[in-house]
């Protein structure tokens, strides 16, 4: 488990409900706070390294978009999209599709997926088996949010922003039925 | 010359030659563009359709200055090639919406209107199905570039034939994670 991953404060929603219903989970400060600290986290780990940044589509552009403008190593980016695992699926139905795969051969490189939220990992997973056969030099995971309840596969995060308990979110990119996506903050339903 | 991986490193001084649009800059001009948006879509609710892969900052702040709800979705378009500077021929899709958009109205989200080649394929394909609406919204336009008429709803810098990098603008793939638009030295162009 890596110090950031150890270090992932545990948040509760407020009792309190905003005005549009939703509870507060976690407010845009503490949220731009602990994107500053995994950015310098990332800095100091992949100092001289070529870094190739992977967003998950499509909720991973908002975490993506903010935690790279606070990188200072070299880094390029890329973007795969696939298909993640419907919660009502059976076995036979478990592994994602890839819907846009990346541009360019990873041999050799030091990939950083990074994901807006980790729940039963199954999506995970499959995505670092599948790139792990193209042999990176390294291969870690970012994530903002993790549902630790909800996992059934075991997913090595690196950089974690936040755990969370097992609860409908939304905000700072993720949606609820492409609803909320845009709010400055993440909610719980 | 083009950019290798022991330059990138060295960091973005090494290739500005001066800052274009500072970050409060671009900030203070996405929040005017979002108003006017939120505004002009009163009563609805669009659908951002961003182009893969340089949109992808400008989009996750601007759908956060929005104050309407709003959709999101992805596009990416290849057209020239990995490395390839010139725009032209004719663009392949690879990953197509998730939504359908027939009856909806669709704002296109862009980082930059060059030639207009690819532009003008996107909006000729949105087109053909059938959208109550359908315009585009861009960050940067070059007009002295043009050589397709593109319709342009939205733009939030018109900038001279220079080239530019930064937030979500590449160079050879580098730097675009800054959070501000730069021109690079002649050197490196």
């Amino acid at each position: 488990m890596s110090e950031l991953q150890r270090s992932a404060p545990f948040v509760q929603p407020s009792e309190k409900r905003l005005p549009n219903g939703l509870r507060l989970l976690i407010d845009e400060a503490t949220l731009a706070a602990r994107v500053r600290e995994i950015a310098a986290q990332i800095n100091t780990d992949y100092a001289d390294k070529d870094l190739l940044l992977v967003g998950i589509l499509r909720g991973g552009f908002v975490f993506l978009a903010d935690l790279i403008r606070h990188l200072t190593v070299a880094c390029t980016l890329d973007f795969m999209c696939v298909t993640s695992y419907e919660p009502g699926a059976r076995s036979s139905n478990r592994s994602p599709r890839i819907l846009l795969d990346l541009r360019e051969d990873i041999l050799g490189k030091h990939v950083l997926l990074v994901e807006d939220i980790v729940d039963s990992g199954y999506t995970f997973d499959h995505l670092l088996q599948l790139l792990r056969t193209r042999e990176p030099a390294s291969l870690k995971v970012c994530a903002l949010l993790s549902k630790p309840a909800r996992r059934e596969v075991p997913v090595p995060i690196d950089y974690l922003g936040f755990e969370i308990p097992d609860l409908f979110v939304c905000g700072y990119g993720i949606d609820a039925d492409e609803r909320y996506r845009n709010l400055p903050y993440v909610a719980a339903l | 010359m083009p950019l290798t991986e022991t330059l990138a490193q060295q960091g973005y001084e090494l290739v500005l030659d001066r800052v274009l649009i500072d970050a409060p800059t671009l900030q203070a001009r996405v929040a005017e563009l979002g108003a006017q948006i939120s505004a002009d879509y009163a009563g609805k609710t669009p659908l951002l359709v961003c182009i893969l892969r340089g949109g992808v900052m400008f989009l996750s702040d601007l759908s956060r200055a929005l104050t309407i709800p709003h959709h999101l979705d992805f596009m990416a378009v290849s057209s020239y090639g990995v490395g390839a500077r010139l725009t032209r021929g004719s663009p392949r899709i690879t990953l197509d919406l998730n939504t359908d958009v027939r009856g909806r109205h669709v704002l296109i989200v862009e980082d930059i209107v060059d030639s207009g080649h690819t532009l003008d394929h996107v909006l000729r394909l949105l087109q053909a199905r059938e959208p109550a609406s359908l315009r585009v919204c861009t960050l940067l336009d070059k007009p002295s570039r043009r050589e397709v008429y593109v319709p342009i709803a939205y733009r939030g810098f018109e900038i001279p034939d220079e080239f530019v990098f930064g937030y979500g603008l590449d160079l050879d793939e580098y730097f675009r994670n800054l959070p501000f638009i730069g021109v690079v030295k002649k050197e490196y162009q």
